[in-house]
């Protein structure tokens, strides 16, 4: 284990250890630009050059080895004149893009030149001209011009997704990043090279225009595309609504976990925000006996609980949402299990099976399945799976139906038997944020707010339960479906208390083994293994 | 999709690319010998060629392109019967090469980087040819050609076919 | 003055030169014999003590780069690579050798692979060298019928295979790691070191890399020893070299002299400046090294001599210039060289290369700024050491040395507009 001094501060890092990462753990940023831990080092930018005592040439930090006894210096005059120079280099082609550039607010030349630069720039020939504004695929954008050769997107393509779709071509000051003619960049994480980019060459087609990055709130969630459960950062913008048309999410980015996604993201999860501030959000409690119009909620669940006392127990069934959180799930078990007794169930199988591969994405499409099987949802002795419900519903066994937001009509259930069910139902309530063909034959609608709107817990497909926060309220009188579930079951009269996420995720551990000894505060922001999982560690 | 023009090696030129790949330390050393070959057999290296050789390294066409555009003797577009590279560099542009450029230029017709309107000659400058004893002078195809005059130029266009 | 000794040029004129014949006849492959049997130690210790240093830019010490090869390889076999990618401008000594001794060279590649344990060499050869690419095979499959090359040379046991392998055009191809490079099938863009090739060559496999004229003078060493080669040069680098004089001189051509010779001698050798004309300037090493002015040309052209004087040996590119000869419009050109043959890979040397064409563009335009030499001098000065490999210290050479020796000339241009050197005459600009 070598122990190396860098700037006068000594530390012990592991063998292989660069002293860019030796540095960062001491809290000294060795700027750089073609670094990236994830990706093979290629010393290309020349940013990173620190000064090693002993060593008359400057070295660069990502590809220097931390040794015993070296001696680093990142601040000489020498290494600040040359990092000086390098900006300089990195700027003479760039164009001056600035202003209708989306990385404004975020890149690194900008970044770099404030901190490192501040020089008078002294460029006056003509700058090399390059394609800008290529399409490269459905997600992203290229601006050759922008670009610094830094060489992480193709260095990506290659090494994380194996795709090899981008390239370096030609020669000198000429070399330009690009696509073989008539190729497309379109593998399932093509936008993870918009994050690693350092410069706006590589940018989102879904986020370009849209809103300056300056304006953005940053909250941390989880994506609840599919069990992976990748960790994400939800970033709005509710300062300046009239660009972006009202859109509150403006994009999401990975978050850094070690242990699940490290710094990636697959394009069906980083692009599937679109329905959170989608019009087709359910924003009020609606019945059909009214024509659907906007209702208040002190208005519609008094007539739902009405509606509720005529039915015995085993005429009822919850198809509840593995996309609820492990929060949400536990209190609708305390009510629809414990303390109504009905039938219940979670699953409802896909039209098709989901698409998965062997990096991140996961053919069960459902954040929280583990949580739902964990907490115990599932259909028991006495207690209709989905299809059992269904097929009750279709005789008159089964007179009202809960659904948490499926749509049943889109699903791998015959169209025909699930229309015939919903349609013989005495009372079909449906609870969820977006509407659907399910939704509009519902007797009751109850909007209930998207996972963006409020807090909670998810458990992946491993095990691994994480915490993800609120980034806006819910829109509308939407509500956080355990909120709605409280009130539900006051209207029904029972005498529960409204309890915050981390109360009720305390109750939750002491009731269901698997989560027996874990608290919000244990749970961090990078998750724990649930006990039953650890165990099997 | 490319339709009835997709381009393929033929049975012989793909033998001998094979033998190649199998002569190196790893299949991919042959990719610049392979090229060689195909330019040989088509005049140049279009994208649909590019493809078809990524297809027998089992490299992306992008990393196949890469090296293409990389080199200075590969062709990315179709050159003429003869290929004429004319170096600039330091001692023949001592010896009087841009005089010879002009030269060639007014004779031909076309500008460097040109061919001639019946596919006969292509016209280029190049960097150090490593002749500078011979100083100006030119490859011509195969053939270092040099000192150059205007007489030793005319000479050698009209042995060009 | 005792005989010159011609050690690499003495087969230069005889008829049919590249025939294993005539090199047979002229001693050719006996040096082989020996060295098979000596211990390979021994032939790298020969070779050490000789001072033979690379001839192909670098002058590193040959017997010192064979020794960094690991004595345990864990099964990886040894190459041998021959850079016979020529391509410093005013260098074409490695050429004649291989159009006029190929069977020296090989001869020398076979000696140098029982050295340091290569069963197998490529010869990477530019890819405009045809005449010589073909010269070279004819001569390879004369040797290897000979059972000179090939399985079981000469009963010896030892085994070498050479393959030739052909450039595609590209001046950095002829930079060791880049040449590894593209040797392997992709761009040719320089590694970064360590490790050097030596442990992690060609194919990941230990790799000694030696120019042509460099394995050329191994023969004579192993045939008549150390001390004899040593004393023929300096104190610091043995023996001679082909210096290859061009520009403004009465006879151009390969030039072979003892290393401890002068600059002046050189010049004199090749027939002095063209008549009518007096000297204004030398470049002695190929375009990289720093340009010399009529008064500096009293230095000897070893190594450390070049060095001692400010400018390099290198590949000993000798281009010669006289009063007609305008230095901005040289550096033009030199520029122009350095700007197209930057690989792109690095930052500093891929911007500025193309950054410091365009001003001395400007300049030759007639639209220069005052202030232009002094931001090229920092440029230059600002990206040195800063690089992954040494091309843009080659770069460096020029820009430096064309602006602090003869600035007058840029400020004249810069000022009036125009060439106080050639009155009137236009530049050709090639644009980017």
């Amino acid at each position: 284990m070598p122990t190396l001094t860098i700037d006068g501060r000594e530390i012990t890092v592991e063998p292989g250890c660069n002293l860019i990462e030796a540095a960062r753990r001491l809290g000294i940023e060795v700027p750089h630009y073609c670094y990236h831990p994830a990706l093979t080092v290629v010393g290309q930018c020349r940013l990173c050059m620190v000064e090693l005592e002993g060593q008359g040439k400057l070295q660069i930090g990502c590809y220097t080895r931390a040794a015993d006894g070296m001696v680093v210096h990142t601040r000489t005059p020498k290494v600040l004149e040359t990092r000086q120079a390098i900006m300089e280099f990195h700027l003479i082609n760039h164009p001056l893009d600035c202003p209708v550039c989306d990385q404004s607010g975020e890149c690194w030349l900008q970044i770099y030149y404030m901190q490192h630069g501040l020089y008078e720039p002294r460029m006056v020939e003509d700058k090399v001209r390059k394609p800008k504004a290529v399409p490269l695929g459905p997600h992203v954008i290229l601006d050759a011009e922008r670009c610094i050769l830094c060489s992480r997107c193709t260095r990506f393509c290659d090494e994380v997704t194996g795709t090899g779709e981008l390239g370096i071509f030609n020669r000198g000051d000429r070399s330009e990043i690009g696509l073989f003619p008539g190729k497309v960049l379109d593998n399932p994480y093509s936008g993870n090279v918009v994050d690693i980019c350092p410069v706006g060459a590589l940018t989102d087609r879904d986020f370009r225009f849209r809103v300056r990055v300056w304006y953005l709130d940053r909250t941390r969630s989880v994506c609840p595309g599919c069990s992976r459960g990748c960790n994400i950062e939800i970033h709005t913008n509710t300062r300046r609504p009239h660009q972006s048309k009202g859109a509150r999410v403006a994009r999401l980015k990975p978050r850094f976990n070690a242990e699940v996604n490290r710094w990636w993201l697959c394009d069906e999860g980083r692009y599937g925000h679109g329905f959170i501030d989608a019009p087709d959000r359910l924003l009020d409690p609606q019945l059909r006996e009214d024509g659907y119009r906007p209702r208040r909620w002190e208005e519609t669940l008094p007539v739902l609980a009405e509606r509720l006392r005529g039915y015995r127990p085993e005429e009822c069934g919850a198809l509840l949402s593995p996309r609820l959180p492990n929060e949400e799930l536990y209190l609708a078990r305390r009510l629809f299990v414990d303390t109504l007794g009905w039938h219940s169930d979670f699953r409802v199988p896909p039209r098709a099976p989901g698409y998965e591969d062997d990096f991140l994405i996961r053919a069960d499409k459902n954040p929280n399945t583990r949580g739902a099987e964990l907490i115990g949802l599932g259909p028991g002795p006495d207690r209709l799976d989905t299809a059992g419900m269904l097929e009750a519903a279709r005789t008159g066994r089964l007179r009202c139906l809960w659904v948490f937001g499926h749509d049943l009509l889109d699903s791998g259930l015959p169209a025909a038997e699930v229309q015939a069910a919903l349609e013989a139902l005495d009372c079909l309530v449906f609870q969820g944020t977006n509407a659907n063909r399910t939704s509009r034959l519902a007797h009751l609608v109850l909007p209930s707010a998207t996972y963006a709107e409020k807090e909670g817990t998810f458990t992946n497909f491993e095990g691994r339960i994480q915490r993800f926060w609120r980034a806006v309220p819910p829109l509308g009188q939407s509500l956080p479906d355990g909120e709605i579930l409280v009130r539900v079951a006051r209207a029904l009269g029972q005498e529960w208390g409204s309890r915050s996420s981390e109360e009720l995720f305390r109750e939750l551990a002491g009731a269901v083994p698997a989560f027996a000894g874990l608290t919000y505060r244990e749970l961090g922001e990078q998750g724990r293994l649930a006990a039953v999982e650890a165990a099997l560690q | 999709m490319r339709g009835a023009g997709r381009v393929a090696f033929s049975p012989e030129t793909l033998a001998r690319a094979r033998e190649l790949m199998a002569a190196y330390p790893a299949p991919r050393a042959a990719l610049l010998p392979v090229l060689r070959l195909a330019q040989e057999e088509f005049g140049w290296i279009s994208p649909e060629l590019e493809e078809h050789v990524a297809g027998l390294f089992g490299l992306t066409p992008a990393h196949v392109h890469e090296v293409v555009t990389f080199y200075h003797l590969l062709h990315q577009k179709p050159v003429g019967r003869h290929v004429l590279s004319v170096c600039h560099t330091l001692s023949c542009w001592l010896m009087g090469a841009e005089g010879i450029i002009a030269y060639l230029k007014e004779r031909l017709g076309i500008e460097e980087g040109e061919t001639t309107p019946d596919g006969r000659v292509t016209l280029l400058r190049a960097e150090c040819l490593c002749a500078c004893e011979l100083a100006p002078m030119m490859e011509v195809d195969d053939d270092y050609v040099g000192p150059l005059t205007r007489e030793r130029i005319d000479e050698v266009l009209e042995r060009l076919d | 003055m005792p005989p010159r000794e011609r050690l690499l040029t003495r087969s230069f004129e005889l008829p049919d030169s590249h025939r294993l014949e005539t090199s047979r006849r002229s001693g050719g492959y006996e040096a082989l014999r020996k060295a098979l049997g000596m211990a390979p130690a021994a032939i790298t210790e020969e070779v050490r003590r000789a001072n033979l240093r690379g001839l192909g830019g670098a002058g590193f010490g040959t017997g010192m780069k064979w020794g960094f090869v690991p004595k345990v390889t864990g099964g990886k076999p040894v190459y041998l690579v021959v850079n016979a990618d020529e391509g410093e401008p005013g260098t074409f000594k490695d050429r004649y050798l291989l159009e006029r001794d190929p069977h020296l060279v090989l001869e020398g590649m076979a000696i140098t692979g029982f050295a340091v344990g290569a069963r197998r060499a490529f010869v990477y050869i530019r890819g405009e060298y045809v005449r010589p690419y073909r010269i070279l095979a004819g001569a390879i499959e004369e040797a290897a019928r000979a059972n000179l090359l090939g399985p079981n040379i000469l009963g010896s046991g030892f085994d070498f295979e050479i393959t030739l392998h052909r450039g595609a055009g590209a001046y950095i191809c002829g930079e060791e790691t880049g040449l590894l490079e593209s040797l392997e099938g992709k761009k040719g863009w320089p590694r970064l070191k360590p490790p050097f090739p030596a442990v992690v060559g060609a194919f990941g496999c230990p790799t000694v890399i030696n120019n042509v004229e460099t394995l050329a003078l191994v023969p004579r060493i192993i045939a008549r020893g150390a001390e004899w080669f040593a004393g023929l040069g300096t104190g610091t680098q043995g023996g001679t070299r082909i210096y290859s004089v061009s520009g403004h001189v009465r006879r151009p051509g390969p030039y072979e002299l003892p290393v401890s010779a002068t600059l002046r001698e050189l010049i004199e050798e090749a027939g002095g400046v063209r008549d009518g004309h007096r000297l204004k300037a030398v470049v002695p090493g190929g375009s990289s090294a720093a340009i010399l002015t009529a008064e500096e040309i009293d230095c000897t052209l070893d190594v450390d001599g070049l060095k001692a004087a400010g400018s390099m040996a290198g590949s000993a590119g000798v281009m010669v210039m006289d009063e007609t000869t305008c230095i901005v419009e040289a550096l033009y050109v030199v520029a122009r060289f350095y700007a197209h043959e930057s690989c792109g890979q690095c930052t500093p040397c891929r911007e500025s290369t193309g950054w410091i064409y365009r001003v001395v563009g400007r300049i030759l335009q007639g639209k220069g700024r005052p202030e232009d030499p002094d931001q090229i001098l920092d440029i230059a000065r600002k990206g040195l050491g800063t690089t992954i490999c040494a091309f843009y210290d080659g770069a460096v050479g020029p820009y430096l040395s064309y602006i602090e020796k003869f600035r007058p000339e840029f400020d004249h241009h810069i000022r009036t507009g125009g060439c106080d050197v050639q009155p009137g005459r236009v530049p050709v600009l090639t644009g980017h």
